[in-house]
Formats: C-alpha cells, structure tokens, sequence
C-alpha cells in the first residue's frame, strides 16, 4: 500500500471517529459544540509537547492528555452546559479559538508558526511503512470501537437518559433525573475522545503548525453529520467518505488513476472547483434528502 | 381520610411586577389521599403547582416537604432534587420525548441511576428483566395502540406523563388536568389507577382540575383558589353548597 493510502486511510478513519464523537453529542445528547478542533488541538499539541519536549513515553502520554482533556472538558462543561444551545455553540467556538490563539502566540512551548516536532511512531519497526500501516490499523480499530459505543449506547439505560435530556431536559428531570450532572460527564467523556484521536494525529502529521486547527475541521465533521444524516452513527462513516475521503482524496486519485492530466492553470482553479462542487452537493442533500443520506421515517415526529 | 401533612405552605407570595398572583399565608396539603385544586381561571392554581415544583421561584415564603417526619425546606429545590425524595408533577400541557417509544419512556422513568452510566453498555437486558412485570401491568391496566412503537396521540402522551409520574413511586403527586384530552374509557383508567395508588400504596394525589364531576367523585378534600389565595377548603359536599364558590366560580 502507498504512503499516500496509508495517510489517507488513517485520516478518514480520524475524521470517522470525531464525527461518531459528535453524534454522541449532538445526537444523542443534544450538545451543540462547535468547538471540536480545540480538544482535538489541546490534544495534538499536549501530545507533541509530552513525547518531544518531555520525552515521555507515547502510551503513557497519550493516557495523559486524554486525562487531561477530560478534566478541561468537564470545568467548561460545568460553566457552559446549563445555557441554550446557542451559547454552547459560542462557548464552544469561543473555546477553540483561545486554543487556536494560545497554539499561535505561545512560541516557547508550541514552536508557533515555526511549528514543532518531530513526532515519531509510537513503536520502531524497520521499515517506516510497516510503522505507518500499523498506526492506520490502530486508528481503523480504534474508529471501530466508537462507531459500535455510537450504535450501542441508543439502547443501553444511559442512552435513553441521554436522548430524555436532548428532547425534554425539564420533563427528564422531573423523573428525577441529575441532568446537568450527566450532561457535564457526557460531554467529558465524548471530548476525550476527541481528544485521543487529536493526540493521534500528531504522529501522522509528524510536525504540528497552528493551521492544522482551524476552524474548517469542526466544520467538515459537521457538515459530514449533516449531510450523512445525524439520527444513524452510520450517516457519520457516510458524511465523511462523502467529503473529506471524496474531496481530499478520492476525486484526486480518480483523477490520477484515469490519467487525466491538468494544465497548471487547472490546478490552481482545482481547490476553488473542489469547493464549488462541495458546496453543490450540500445544496442538492438539503434539497432532496435534508435529514441527510441516511435518514429514516422518524426524527422528532417528522420526516 | 389519612391523617398527617405532606406539604405545608408558610406565607406563600409570588408577585410579577407589583402584580401579586399568589399570596397564601398557612396551608397544608396531603391530610387526604386525593385532594382536588379548583378555582376560575387565572386564579393562580397552575401557579401554586409551578411554585411548589419550583419551576418558578418563590417571592417570598417557605414551602416544605414532610418525609418519615422529617420537615424539608423544598423552597429552592430542583425538579430532579424532588423527584428524588418523593414529590413529582404531571404536566398540564402534554410533554413527551420525542425520540423514545413508550416502552423506552416507561424503561426510562424505571431505570435505577447506578444502570445509568456512560461505561455500562450491557445492562439492557437486566433493565429490561427489573422493569417487564411492572411495565406489562400498566400496558395490561391502560390501552396503547403500539406500546413498542411512538406515542402518537395527545391521550397517549398524556397517559404516559401520568404513569411515568406512578412509577416513580412518588409520595405526593401534583397533577394539572390529568385527563384533560384523555377518552371517557381511559380517564375512568386514570382515575381508577389514581384511587388504587392513594388506597393500596399510600400515595397522596394534589388534582387541579376543571371538571367538577370528577373533582366531586374522586377528591376527599378540596381546596377553592381564588385572586391568588385559598379562599376556602372542606369536604366535596362542604365546597359544593359553599356561597362563595357559587358566586366567583361555579355560579348561582
């Protein structure tokens, strides 16, 4: 297999994991948060500083940030989870560019535009693509595990408590219910997901620079939910095969593969023409299906 | 009647503006198993419900809670709080989950809160075995068209708000028309279920309704609310002959 598949396999399999964590959120547990790219940042960046600046041991690091992400997930759960949707998804927003700010303004600890790294493979192989085609199998198996958590939870206690609080916080807890409680844990616990997959990229990316956490990363995974469907996990695996797998990689190789050259002109249009066909396809699915590909009869009452 | 309080109020006031639209000095509730609140519209019965489920707050006073003889300040509790020790509400305007089927509801409000963990992905099955007998009861007692499918109706919904408040178990019930929309069949169910609780399990029952008929046959006492205040309270037979009843609500 090609460095090229191996990488792309890998960051599918990332962007399928965060976009099942935002199901788990939005979906499942009614939680608006648009700030997805600070724990995935706090997550690559604390990763990258504890294995290059500190040398500490992968595993033991990666448990580290999880942790760590944990915690930071749940004091801004605390403050912000008992607003409106509206102000989650500020606070969230708002929560992602300090992140993004502090990774940009911080030279000392985070190389700032300069970037840091190196961030090497968990393990040492001979051959580098044998570390790499290990490192995507992890990922696929780790995606895995949170698209089956995703599919279970809906009919497991919990899921229905959660489902409860997305559509009815009041009347929920009126059954007794501890809704902020089990909203702030949730909310946690989802972000350090997000948070692994965020310290897991670094040693794909192997050096880090602040652009890698803008704000479009939260809104690929939201618009792959959306147009995949957000009532099914599985609308997140199609969302994000239908844009990040289609259009970073899929159309170019199609493209290669066929042997259809592109004069140069071409190729400084291709990023515009990719987000113009993007953009079409969006238009189309709200259009013609707008609870996404994979939708189904029911969603709140209404098709 | 049952002897003992469930709930004291202590000079209850709640006031919008320089409007007050509550004001009850001394009250008490739960000396019966059923007991009925009436009174004309904008009264400030659905108030009185709000303010002793704090959905709103108190402007002034103190409203307590009496459990296993202890005397519980629930003036500022949460919803979930009073739910824990035994006071739950039924809703006057017809809530539902919109994304639970009614067995799903009914599991929801039967789920004990240890079973509701992000990490136990496993427990459905022992939920489901906990709650089959009681949950088959209800469906056996009340008539739902898909029990393992949506609520679709406003009867069904309104229904399942009332079991779901059953199966809490609740010392004190509050209920805002319970059977306002519910058919003839299946409002006799809920009263009838309403009399067993009160009977058989010692459950006491709050009713705010405005169908006299069933305020005269199901409550032992009755309280008439008028102007923010209870004007009177006594015996079905005592309200019903009451002048001032006549006169500001059920006419001459």
């Amino acid at each position: 297999m090609s460095s090229y598949w191996i990488q792309a396999i890998s960051f599918v399999a990332i962007f399928i994991a965060l976009a099942g964590s935002l199901y788990l959120q939005s979906s499942i547990g009614g939680i608006t948060n648009f700030g997805i790219v600070g724990f995935f940042g706090v997550a690559m960046y604390l990763y990258t500083i504890f294995v290059v600046t500190l040398a500490m041991p992968p595993l033991l690091a990666l448990l580290a940030v999880v942790g760590i992400v944990f915690v930071v997930a749940l004091v801004l759960g605390r403050v912000i989870l008992n607003l409106g949707p509206q102000s989650i998804l500020v606070a969230t927003l708002a929560f992602a560019t300090i992140i993004r700010h502090l990774a940009t303004v911080l030279e000392g600890v985070t190389g700032a535009a300069k970037g840091i790294g190196t961030v090497k493979m968990p393990w040492d192989f001979e051959k580098t693509s044998d570390e790499k085609i290990l490192f995507m199998v992890v990922l696929i198996v780790l995606a895995a595990i949170v698209l089956l958590y995703a599919a279970k939870i809906k009919k497991t206690p919990y899921g229905r408590l959660m489902l409860s609080i997305k559509d009815n916080e009041v009347l929920s807890e009126s059954l007794g219910k501890a809704t902020l409680n089990h909203k702030v844990i949730y909310f946690a616990f989802t972000c350090a997901i997000i948070g692994l997959f965020g310290a897991l990229t670094a040693p794909i990316y192997t050096y880090i620079f602040p652009h890698f956490i803008l704000a479009d990363v939260t809104f690929v995974v939201w618009i792959a939910l959306i147009l995949g469907g957000r009532m099914s996990v599985w609308g997140a695996v199609v969302g994000i095969v239908a844009t990040k797998f289609l259009f970073d990689f899929g159309i170019e190789s199609a493209l290669s593969a066929f042997q259809v050259r592109m004069g140069p002109a071409f190729g400084a249009m291709w990023p515009n023409i990719k987000l113009a066909v993007f953009g079409a396809m969006l238009i189309a699915i709200f259009m013609f299906r707008p609870n996404g590909i994979v939708s189904r009869k029911r969603e709140g009452g209404q098709q | 009647m049952s002897s003992g309080k469930v709930i004291h109020l202590k000079n209850v006031v709640k006031k919008y503006g320089g409007r007050t639209v509550c004001d009850i000095k001394d009250n008490v509730l739960g000396e019966c198993g059923i007991e009925g609140l009436i009174g004309p519209n904008g009264a400030g019965k659905t108030t009185l419900i709000n303010l002793i489920s704090n959905k709103i707050s108190l402007t002034e006073g103190q409203i307590s809670f009496f459990k296993d003889d202890e005397e519980i300040d629930i003036s500022k509790s949460s919803l979930g709080k009073l739910a824990r020790i035994g006071l739950v509400r039924s809703n006057q305007i017809i809530q539902d989950f919109d994304s639970l089927t009614i067995m799903d509801s009914l599991l929801l409000s039967l789920a004990p809160s240890k079973q509701e963990r992000f990490y136990k992905l496993f427990g459905d099955k022992k939920a489901r075995k906990m709650a089959e007998e009681e949950i088959a009861w209800y469906l056996d007692f009340f008539h739902f068209n898909d029990p393992y499918g949506h609520a679709d109706s406003a009867g069904e919904k309104k229904l399942l708000d009332v079991i779901r408040c059953m199966m809490l178990k609740p010392k004190y019930v509050l209920m805002d028309e319970p059977t306002a929309g519910l058919p003839e069949d299946q409002t006799q169910k809920a009263i009838e279920l309403m009399k067993k609780k009160t009977q058989e399990e010692g459950m006491k029952i709050l009713i705010v309704e405005h169908d006299l008929e069933l305020i005269w046959g199901v409550c032992e006492k009755i309280h008439f609310m008028s102007e923010g205040k209870i004007m009177i309270k006594g015996t079905p037979e005592e309200i019903k002959c009451n002048e001032i009843v006549h006169k500001k609500y059920i006419g001459e």
